[in-house]
């Protein structure tokens, strides 16, 4: 954090008091936390409220997936395919006064209303005792289709890709940079392991802004993490050889130093806490790379993701280096879906191959991260978000493809103290605006963060005054 | 019996910790010193009473107060929707009861002082220098602030750090870099007595001190390389690097920090003739975003606040400012003074256009474009009955702007006459012509020896009768021939274009000064024929490549080379049609290029304007506002910077708010008079350094080992500068540091930023590594790196990424051995591991080692000496593990 509010030993107090440098340090900091007498203060690392889920797994997929093509059926786009929005009876829905949210960034040559009705390229079929309606594309999701809470009524503002950084953030790209949900999630919380990063970033995230934090400070940004047990963190291993025994000889010198030197500085809290990040370094180091090898897994579960199956490989990798990193605590883990330009999803042209290729790779490490997180009772703990930053329009661009749309999408979350098997709120019949129970993207957070026992208006930093829309409102609809 | 219940009530509650509190946090804003809206103030009872315009708000049942407060249309609510959080009903319902047991409170209630009589609002007046009782500790008036208001409390201050400590501290805090063996060897050879000030005086003049403090207001002001969508420019520009470079000279010539103010804001206004200058117009031109103006403009209203005044005007962008007398119009009329400015390129000596390199700065190139106060802050929403006038809070100095629209000269709005662009045009065509005479003749000798060789072939020939003359020889010679041909009018074309640039030169000159004049549309006229007889010789020069190209080409290739031939044929011909066009306007040269938005449609680029020839003057009018003398706030807000990266810690903590939710300075009088030297001392920065290091202040240890208990009961956070702030050295520092130690810090000053892909092998210093929004280096990323949105202090955190990044990174790794041969190379040849150790402790941390610190690091380096086998490579490597060992102790990357 890079703002003069207060004393830069503030500042390095606020840091030790969460984030991954753990409950521990943070509780023998904690009184002098409490010793200042402002009236602001550092997040202390505990909940504002009994908490519901302890991690959160937070799926986004680039590009924007079709909503009308994955979570919401629309038979009437079926009915009406090759009709002008005009000549239907849902001409009311291009009523601009209903289109006037709509903050154009950059539109290209897509950024236009598509007026043609496309028919759905995929059937759909009822699934669980719930019976809600899935696209075929998506069959091992809806394998567990009653662990989910499918919000059929998202809508957002802004019409090109910069919506990936308004769905993390809650910002339109245009108002600048704002930290994302996983930094509040990791500036409000402390650590449920010394050993790892709380914040973890894979997959790619070539479009949206790279960092996190923004004001909140580089500490809160996600630490990346690669799928490589010889090579998975930054710095994680020595650049050049360094021989194991050397290494930890001279890790046990530098901590023998540190604390003769307290001799000089005593009561120094930055030796103190400098002396614990080298144990939690040399800690890391040594845990990050168990975490994605997965040779103690069984080959049932290896299966189960897809690992033998090159079309979901990589993406089932992801997903179950997720479900070890929850095993051993930690918190908020953010995996993004599909490089390449402005994301994979971004289907333009040839929306069936594009999504259905899309979805073998995703779908089945989805529907085993679920059944794997039940089976081993952490689902109820653990809240699993599919997202993307928005859907596409009802009417065809070009021969075969659909446009960006952002005045109605789906999202769903599991898990977590979150009621399945319900769809919540619904977009008009040919799915183009959110028309019941209508969220902004900020809900999804504002339900993350209770699920998690944050109040965001608790976390709010002086000088840094937040608008209403950036703290949303729980949907609580959908909480069980 | 009435009486008595109702006093019962009200003693339950009490009005000072319970009431006021609520109406100060929900109501004061606009009831209260700041506003009186409705004519109310409730900041005491008695003003309550006195009440609104419809009277006593406590009166009646229920009193007018608590109708309103429990009011059920939120736009009458109070406190109205969306302007601050509603009561809860307890608060109301404490509230009614406190009423009803008659509104008790003290007799001696005081309303809220006036918001203009806020300790930052008032004058800067330099306080008379306090008395002190242990005077000996006195090296200049700062001493007396301090030392005073250490006594007055009953603490005593620190003792002064040890003479090793002291060069590190002095030389990290001054250039940015710890001090060589040698330095540190000189020092305490010489027994100087004078060495502080001798070396603190040397540091000073160090063209490294630039480099250093230029980071430290890079910070301040937002210093950021351009960031975009791939290679589209979004946010700040290609070549803003040329501030940087302004920042680090003006810092080594100790410029005032008056005129660097004035030169950021305004130098197209102030000094518009001069390149060296106009960079400090990076200050602005680093604002630029492609896309949205309300973005650009709100950062720049917010930031010239908060950097320069240390106020939080931003806040007023939606509404009246909650604390401080600032209006919600004050927002916009700060905004006006922004309005009309836009960015450019301009040209330096030695290019020809401003893609290769160029000066990025502002200019004024909307001068109509109105501004309005925005409904509610929203974009969407301006009020267009009134257009808001640039100008400033009036009641901090008691004047608003006085604008006077700045005529500017000539070259400034037709910089193609400037003389470094004709002289870099002309240069460029008499290169060309350069070569192109040396290549004829070469071709001319070609062509020679071809045809002597054809003549004497022929003759042997006809000697010796061999009836068949060398067909190859002909061919030979006819190709040089065409050669010869294609050089000539390459040189011819050369020619014409240098005359060409010259003619141009000329006509843009005498066309900017009167293009109504005879002799200036002579002048064009001529031009454009230069132009044009120049182009038909490059078309005949290029009809001469393609008859070439012809004639070698093998036979496959020939159809292709003849209608290339052709081609070149027909675009000539056209050249000299063209000839005998009547004349336009000829090509001006390339002086400046206009920087282009996509405001209005992000599909397509925005109307380019032409260079205005005056300038609105609204930017040099908020810099000699800003930077008048009698600004209570300017010398304050930039003394208070200073001196937070010297002493670890600010006199004011808000460093860039310092209105009343501003947190009070600590040293209110020792702010004041710092603020008041520093003016009265021509704004010199340098003046300030020396003062601030010269202290007794300054010098004082840190290390609470010999703090009396009193201090530590008194002042555990060291609020009143009892002893030594120790500072976590910013990333720069660490990473700097380190190649210095190893003697392989290169010392390159200025240029272009270092590319992300080029940092791993550049011992640059970082201050020049590319840094933006998006692109920052790892390293320095890890140690709390600037975030170029806003960075007014620095964070210093402590994370366990650091340590892997220490520990594991191949800077560290390589630095090691490197650092280890440095300290070798400055020790006697038999010297003991003992003597090392020591050594590299004092080079590496600025400490003396303890013995149980030197044993430790004896025995660690025999441990790592027995997994190596051979000796010479032993002790190298356990003296390179010992280094290693150093740079990841806590008092490396910590300031003592």
């Amino acid at each position: 954090m890079c703002q003069g509010q207060h004393t830069a030993r503030r500042a390095f107090l606020a840091d030790m008091g969460m984030g991954f440098t753990g409950l521990a340090l943070g509780a023998m900091l904690h009184d002098e936390t409490q010793a200042n007498d402002t009236t602001w203060a550092p997040p202390d690392g505990r909940p504002h409220f009994t908490p519901k889920a302890k991690n959160v797994i937070w799926l986004f997929m680039n590009g924007g997936v079709s909503h009308v093509e994955s979570f919401d059926p629309k038979p009437m786009l079926t009915k009406y395919a090759g009709k002008t929005i005009s000549e239907t009876p849902f001409a009311s829905t291009q009523d601009p006064k209903k289109l006037a949210i709509e903050r154009l960034v950059v539109p290209d040559a897509n950024g236009n209303q598509r007026n043609k009705l496309f028919p759905l390229q995929v059937g759909f079929r009822k699934h669980g005792e719930s019976g809600i309606e899935i696209s075929d594309w998506f069959p091992h999701t809806a394998r567990h289709v009653d662990k989910l809470a499918i919000v059929r009524s998202m809508w957002t503002t802004d019409s090109n890709h910069g919506a990936q950084t308004q769905f993390h953030s809650g910002r339109h790209q245009n108002d600048g940079d704002f930290p994302n949900l996983g930094a509040w999630v990791h500036y409000g919380l402390g650590s449920l392991n010394d050993n790892l990063p709380q914040f973890i970033s894979i997959g790619t995230r070539e479009y949206w802004n790279k960092k996190d934090g923004h004001y909140l400070g580089p500490a809160h940004d996600a630490v990346p993490l690669r799928i490589d047990p010889k090579n998975p963190l930054d710095f994680g291993n020595p650049e050049t050889p360094f021989q194991a025994k050397a290494q930890e000889t001279g890790f046990e010198l530098i901590e023998k130093l540190n604390r003769l030197r307290s001799i000089e500085y005593p009561h120094d809290p930055a030796m103190a806490a400098r002396v614990a990040s080298y144990e939690l370094a040399y800690r890391m180091q040594r845990s990050v790379p168990e975490v994605v090898d997965f040779s103690n897994e069984s080959a049932e579960t290896k299966s189960l993701y897809g690992l033998d199956n090159p079309q979901c490989r990589d993406f089932g990798m992801q997903l179950l280096a997720a479900r070890r990193l929850v095993e051993r605590g930690v918190r908020f883990i953010q995996i993004q879906h599909g490089g390449g330009g402005a994301g994979a999803w971004d289907a333009h042209s040839a929306l069936k191959a594009n999504h259905s290729q899309l979805a073998k790779a995703v779908d089945q490490p989805v529907g085993a991260l679920l059944e794997d997180l039940n089976r081993r009772g952490l689902l109820n703990e653990t809240l699993v978000i599919f997202a993307s930053e928005f859907g596409r329009t009802p009417g065809t661009q070009g021969a075969d493809g659909r446009d960006h749309h952002i005045f109605g999408f789906s999202v769903w979350m599991a898990g977590g103290g979150i009621k399945g098997g319900i769809a919540h709120g619904a977009t008009d019949e040919i799915g183009f605006h959110a028309s019941e129970n209508r969220h902004y993207v900020t809900d999804i957070h504002a339900t993350i963060l209770h699920q998690m026992g944050l109040d965001s208006r608790k976390l709010e930093i002086p000088g840094r005054k937040r608008l209403e829309i950036d703290h949303g409102t729980p949907i609580q609809a959908i909480l069980a | 019996m009435i009486c008595m219940s109702l006093q019962e009530t009200s003693a339950a509650v009490d009005y000072l910790t319970e009431i006021k509190p609520i109406l100060k946090s929900r109501c004061y804003a606009c009831h209260g010193s700041l506003m009186q809206k409705a004519g109310l103030r409730l900041d005491t009872v008695s003003l309550m009473h006195k009440g609104s315009d419809n009277g006593d708000v406590l009166k009646g049942n229920p009193s007018l107060l608590m109708e309103r407060i429990n009011e059920a249309n939120v736009a009458d609510r109070m406190p109205p929707e969306g302007e601050g959080v509603t009561l809860t009903s307890s608060e109301k319902n404490r509230i009614a009861e406190w009423i009803a047991g008659g509104a008790i409170s003290p007799i001696d209630e005081k309303p809220e002082p006036s918001p203009k009589d806020h300790w930052a609002f008032r004058p800067i007046v330099k306080p008379a220098i306090p008395k002190v009782n242990q005077t000996n500790w006195v090296q200049n008036p700062i001493d007396s602030f301090i030392l005073h208001q250490l006594e007055s409390k009953g603490l005593t201050p620190a003792p002064k750090a040890d003479a090793l400590a002291l060069l590190r501290r002095l030389n990290i805090d001054l250039i940015g870099l710890p001090p060589s063996i040698n330095e540190i060897q000189s020092v305490f050879s010489q027994h100087n007595p004078n060495w502080y000030a001798t070396t603190s005086a040397r540091l000073l003049k160090d063209p490294r001190h630039g480099e250093r403090w230029a980071r430290h207001w890079m910070d301040i002001w937002r210093y950021s390389d351009w960031w975009g969508l791939g290679a589209e420019l979004r946010n700040s520009q290609k070549q803003i690097w040329h501030w940087r470079d302004w920042i680090v000279e003006s810092l080594n010539r100790d410029k005032p920090y008056d005129s660097m103010v004035r030169l950021m804001l305004a130098a197209d206004e102030i000094d518009p003739e001069d390149l060296g200058s106009l960079r400090a117009s990076g200050y602005l031109a680093r604002n630029y975003f492609l896309f949205n103006r309300n973005q650009w403009l709100d950062e720049t209203v917010e930031h010239v606040s908060k950097a320069f005044l240390g106020l939080t005007i931003n806040c007023a962008k939606c509404h009246d400012h909650k604390f401080d007398p600032i209006k919600q119009t004050d927002y916009y009329s700060m905004r006006a003074v922004f309005e009309p400015y836009l960015v450019r390129n301009d040209v330096v000596p030695g290019t020809l256009d401003t893609k290769q390199d160029g000066i990025s700065r502002a200019y004024d190139a909307y001068l109509n474009e109105p501004t309005y106060r925005f409904i509610r802050g929203q974009e969407n929403s301006p009020d267009k009955r009134v257009v808001i006038p640039p100008d400033v809070p009036a009641f901090l100095t008691g004047s608003g702007l006085i604008v006077k629209p700045i005529a500017l000269p000539t070259p400034a709005w037709h910089p193609e006459i400037r003389p470094h662009v004709r002289l870099s045009n002309l240069k460029q065509k008499q290169m060309l012509v350069e070569s192109a005479k040396a290549e004829l003749f070469q071709a001319q000798n070609a062509w020679k020896l071809a045809s002597d060789d054809e003549q004497q072939r022929k003759q042997l020939a006809s000697k010796s009768s061999i009836s068949n003359p060398d067909q190859k020889a002909s061919s030979t010679t006819t190709e040089k021939l065409l050669a010869r041909n294609l050089a000539e009018k390459t040189l011819r074309a050369a020619e014409e274009e240098w005359a060409s640039v010259r003619l141009r030169a000329a006509a843009d000159l005498s066309s900017a000064r009167s293009a109504s004049e005879e002799s200036s549309q002579e002048l064009v006229k001529i031009s454009v024929w230069a132009e044009r007889q120049a182009s038909v010789s490059r078309a005949d020069a290029e009809l001469a490549r393609c008859e070439l190209e012809l004639f070698r080409g093998d036979k496959p290739q020939k159809p292709e080379l003849q209608k290339k031939f052709e081609s070149a044929k027909s675009l000539a011909e056209q050249a000299k049609a063209k000839l005998a066009e009547p004349p336009g306007k000829h090509t001006s040269l390339v002086g400046a290029e206009h920087v282009p938005t996509k405001f209005k449609s992000s599909t397509a680029f925005d109307p380019i304007p032409t260079f205005p020839s005056q300038s609105s003057g609204r930017r040099t009018a908020l810099a000699e506002w800003i930077t008048s003398p009698n600004h209570p706030l300017t010398a304050r807000v930039a003394v208070n910077h200073i001196w937070a990266r010297h002493m670890g810690k600010p006199l004011v903590p808000s460093l860039f708010d310092f209105g009343r939710k501003g947190q009070l300075p600590s040293h209110p009088k020792l702010l004041d008079w710092l603020a008041a030297e520093f003016v009265e001392n021509g704004w010199s920065m340098k003046h300030i350094h020396r003062l601030i290091v010269e202290s007794s202040a300054y010098q004082m240890q840190s290390s609470l080992l010999n703090a009396s208990e009193k201090n530590l009961e008194i002042d555990a956070d060291n609020k009143n500068f009892w002893r030594r702030e120790p500072i976590r050295i910013e990333s720069q520092v660490v990473r700097d540091s380190i190649l210095k130690l190893s003697e392989t810090l290169d010392p390159t000053m200025g240029g272009p930023p270092i590319e992300s892909s080029l940092q791993t092998n550049s011992n640059r210093r970082s201050l020049y590594f590319f840094h933006s929004n998006n692109d920052r280096n790892l390293f320095l990323t890890t140690f709390d790196e600037a975030m170029v949105k806003d960075c007014y202090q620095r964070e210093q955190s402590i994370v366990p990424q650091q340590a892997l990044a220490l520990s594991n990174s191949r800077l560290v790794h390589d630095s090691a051995p490197r650092i280890a041969q440095e300290i070798a190379n400055k020790m006697a040849p038999e010297t003991n591991e003992a003597k090392f150790v020591n050594l590299a402790f004092i080079y590496t941390l600025g400490i003396v080692p303890s013995r149980d610190e030197t044993l430790a690091s004896i025995k660690a380096m025999e441990s790592w000496k027995k997994l190596v086998d051979q000796k010479p490579d032993s002790e190298k490597i356990a003296r390179t593990n010992l280094i290693w060992a150093l740079l990841n102790h806590n008092d490396f990357v910590t300031l003592r």
